[in-house]
């Protein structure tokens, strides 16, 4: 019996922990690379999840959906940096308080737009693996988890190969610590912010459509979310794509097992909790390069 | 004639004016040296003729292949794009990246990219330091070699015009000799045209074909390479401004 909890709770925690790591993965490229503090990013997650409704209203799978709505996404992201770049970057870099406040703004924008659009109820989507499960033995694995969890490591190797193979990559990396040694090497740092911008917001729909298929989503579902994806993205350590998975997976693991053997209303504390040890014990993460 | 042509060229940080009407030009495989004692506006000119800082007056120019291309106040990635390159003050290297990515990413920019490739194996040949350490994190290498990297990382953008700024700073002796033998050698062998901006006379002057000497934002005086005034002792004093009075209109200035 405990064997079987234990079992079953480490696998959901896994579980969950590759979907945090989705949901994470674009704060770690704008947060952990560039060291923007985008605290929009769960807001667009939650849009991500609207458009994949409204796609599979007309027959559409989420998944698919989102890989159809790359390049829109793509398109809204780098208009999203312009915008922020416009306000702030002009006269130079942009303040964190003032950089929050913003971003706190366009939450807000959007939470409200959704709200106008499609009202506060829950929102899910109809697919023929959600309600069904995989068991192996003593492991009962929902397909509703089972599926969003294989999308994420292939979303992070697709970035982590992106980020250290292509010349956008590589400069990507480099523009956090020297905006000069991009320039020197004739690179525009506007453009490759912009471009990382809409990179992120791709993974945003992507983790958009993997949320809507684990449960239902409304307006406000992005706000869950921020403390856990910033937990993710410090614990990895600022920067390190990869580690994001292993970080995801710790934080996963342990909601998993005290919502199994304490009290599943503490979960949601669990990242903060490992949040506040992280920033305290070892601040460069797990991965991370000590700065 | 290919040439980089700088006229009347004004430039300073807020209200303080630092350069005051600057004009030199550098012609197609010259090594022209840069002079001047801390604080007399050697970066700052770099810095205007790169973009970094912006020119209040005055014009910088390229002729080159037939073309004319005006680049005064251009963003910086549009000058390199062009064929100017700086190895700036301090190196600015990209500490995360490791050699080999912060060589790449200066080989792709718009012109550079086609020949990335063969100036990737040109700067290996030249650096084989570079070469074994392609792996490492640039944060991790030595004064003198991250100093390597920053001309191999010059080189990648398929330079018409290098610009150095004080490549002795902050190294060693040995590796001082090292750097300028090289920056010797490329402009030999490669017929490089390079400008390079240093306060050690003895280094700077030896290499190259002509001298300007910068004092308050102004270009003193010019020696060139066979002057019978350009004997070292005569350009420190040009340098410290004594000897020379300075011009009348520097001084109502
Ligand atoms: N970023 C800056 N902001 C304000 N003043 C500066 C800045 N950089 C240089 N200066 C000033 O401009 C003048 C010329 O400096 P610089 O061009 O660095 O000289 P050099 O390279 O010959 O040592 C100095 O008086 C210096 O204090
Ligand atoms: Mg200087």
């Amino acid at each position: 019996m405990f064997l079987e909890i234990l079992i079953n709770a480490v696998a959901t925690g896994l579980l969950l922990g590759s979907i945090y790591a989705a949901l994470a993965l674009g704060l770690a490229v704008t947060f952990g690379i560039l060291h923007i503090p985008n605290i929009a990013h769960p807001v667009f997650v939650v849009l991500g999840a609207y458009l994949a409704v409204v796609a599979n209203e007309r027959g559409w799978d989420p998944i698919l959906a989102a890989l159809a709505g790359a390049l829109p996404f793509y398109l809204l992201g780098a208009l999203f940096y312009e915008f922020y770049a416009r306000v702030f970057e002009r006269r130079g870099e942009a303040d964190t308080m003032q950089a929050l406040t913003l971003f706190f703004g366009v939450s807000l924008v959007v939470e409200t737009a959704l709200v106008l659009k499609f009202g506060t109820n829950q929102q899910t989507v109809d697919v023929d693996y959600v309600g069904q499960s995989l068991r192996i033995g003593l492991l009962v694995m929902p397909y509703r988890l089972l599926v969003p969890a294989l999308v994420a490591p292939v979303m992070i190797l697709t970035l982590w190969a992106y980020l250290k193979f292509t010349y956008a990559g590589i400069a990507i990396r480099a523009a956090a610590h020297d905006v000069r040694a991009l320039q020197v090497s004739g690179v525009d740092p506007h453009w490759i912010k912009r471009h990382a911008f809409g990179i992120a917001s791709v993974t945003a729909l992507v983790a958009g459509a993997i949320l809507v298929i684990i449960g239902p989503v409304d307006p406000f579902s992005g706000r869950l979310q921020i403390g856990r994806a910033f937990a993710v993205v410090i614990l990895a350590g600022m920067g390190a794509v990869p580690g994001t998975i292993l970080a995801a997976f710790i934080i996963g693991v342990a909601e998993s097992l005290v919502s199994a053997f304490l009290n599943p209303s503490w979960s949601p504390g669990v990242a903060f909790l490992i949040l506040l040890a992280t920033l305290a014990l070892k601040p460069q993460g797990l991965f991370g390069a000590s700065r | 004639m290919n040439r980089l042509v700088i006229e009347g060229l004004e430039a300073g940080y807020g209200a303080v004016s630092v350069l005051r009407g600057i004009s030199i030009e550098v012609r197609q495989g010259e090594l022209v040296a840069l002079l001047g004692t801390n604080g007399n506006g050697k970066s700052t000119l770099l810095n205007a003729i790169l973009g970094f800082v912006r020119p209040t007056a005055g014009r910088v120019v390229l002729e080159w292949d037939g073309q004319t291309i005006d680049l005064t106040g251009a963003p910086p990635h549009r000058i390199v794009d062009a064929g100017i390159a700086l190895v700036p003050e301090g190196r600015r290297l990209a500490p995360n990246l490791t050699v080999e990515e912060n060589l790449l990413l200066a080989g792709s920019g718009r012109r550079a990219r086609r020949d990335a490739r063969r100036n990737l194996g040109f700067c290996f040949e030249t650096f084989p330091i570079l070469k074994e350490r392609r792996a490492q994190r640039a944060a991790t290498m030595s004064g003198g070699q991250q100093q390597m990297l920053a001309i191999a990382r010059a080189l990648m953008t398929s330079p018409r015009i290098v610009l150095i700024d004080e490549p002795s700073l902050g190294l060693a002796p040995i590796a001082v000799t090292q750097v300028i033998a090289t920056i010797r050698s490329l402009q030999a062998t490669q017929n490089l045209t390079i400008v390079i901006a240093e306060q050690s006379v003895v280094q700077a002057i030896d290499i190259s074909a002509r001298a300007y000497v910068l004092a308050h934002g102004s270009i003193l005086r010019t020696f060139a390479r066979g002057d019978s005034a350009a004997d070292l002792d005569d350009i420190r004093r040009a340098m410290l401004g004594v000897g020379e009075s300075r011009r009348p209109t520097e001084a109502a200035q």
